[in-house]
């Protein structure tokens, strides 16, 4: 049985505007669950940020629905978890493996970069939906 | 995001407050390109409020630094926050973008 202590979940087109609004949601879940430490605050947000951007980025409808982005956050004891899923969209997309971008590249670094920040990241794909799910072993103070 | 900027003596500052992300980055490298084409080829990005940046804030900055070079300048970044200092060193290119103290020091050497 979990103990999930704060949750947020958003759901809405993957627009521009849909990364802000997860952000906001993320900066309101850490009030309020303050004895997650900064660091994890600060590593977990951005996998997630960088997860979301990428489904905004490069996922396409797979039919006359537009593609919309929904993000599922629970907070446990020792786990931060986040589900981010692509719906409508065609599967796969983009590359599903991180890349190794020379040093003036500029893109190709976020799959990389949600890998260093998260403990864990697995794909699912289920009914029409694309989902990355995030998990990140809360460090103890 | 906000961008703001002004000519130094031999340098001009850009301030980016916000976050920098992929909705922001094109914006910077709009700013910073306009920036470069009033004459100004030494650049430093003042990221002091810059709270949060991702790989696509990331890759803004890279392009500017590119163009910065390309018309005979630099650029560099300063008063790095943690989180985007987090992103620069999990990337490696903390090496490319070296991060000074101040804005002031960006320069100071050259």
């Amino acid at each position: 049985m979990t103990d999930v202590l704060a949750s947020r979940s958003f759901r809405g087109l993957a627009t521009e505007d849909a990364i802000n609004d997860v952000h906001n949601d993320m900066d309101s879940l850490w009030l309020d669950v303050p004895f997650v430490n900064d660091m994890d605050q600060m590593t977990f947000t951005t996998a997630v940020i960088e997860s979301a951007s990428n489904i905004v980025q490069h996922a396409e409808p797979a039919a006359a629905d537009p593609v919309e982005l929904g993000v599922d956050i629970t907070v446990e004891p020792l786990l931060l978890q986040a589900r981010v899923s692509a719906y409508n969209a065609k599967p796969p997309f983009g590359p599903m493996e991180p890349a190794t971008p020379g040093e003036d590249a500029e893109s190709g670094r976020g799959l990389a970069l949600i890998q260093a920040l998260v403990t864990t990241v697995t794909f699912e794909r289920q009914d029409g939906t694309s989902t990355w799910v995030l998990s990140r072993t809360s460090s103890q103070d | 995001m906000e961008f703001s900027y002004e000519v130094k003596d031999s340098y001009a500052e850009v301030k980016a407050d916000g976050r920098l992300n992929m909705v922001s980055a094109p914006k910077l490298r709009e700013f910073v390109t306009d920036v470069i084409a009033g004459g100004s080829n030494r650049i430093v990005v003042n990221l002091e409020n810059t709270a949060f940046m991702d790989s696509s804030g990331l890759g803004a900055l890279i392009g500017c630094l590119k163009a910065a070079r390309q018309a005979g300048g630099d650029l560099r970044i300063a008063a790095v926050q943690p989180q985007v200092k987090m992103v620069l060193q999990l990337t490696s290119m903390d090496k490319v973008l070296t991060a000074y103290p101040s804005v002031e020091e960006a320069f100071s050497n050259d």
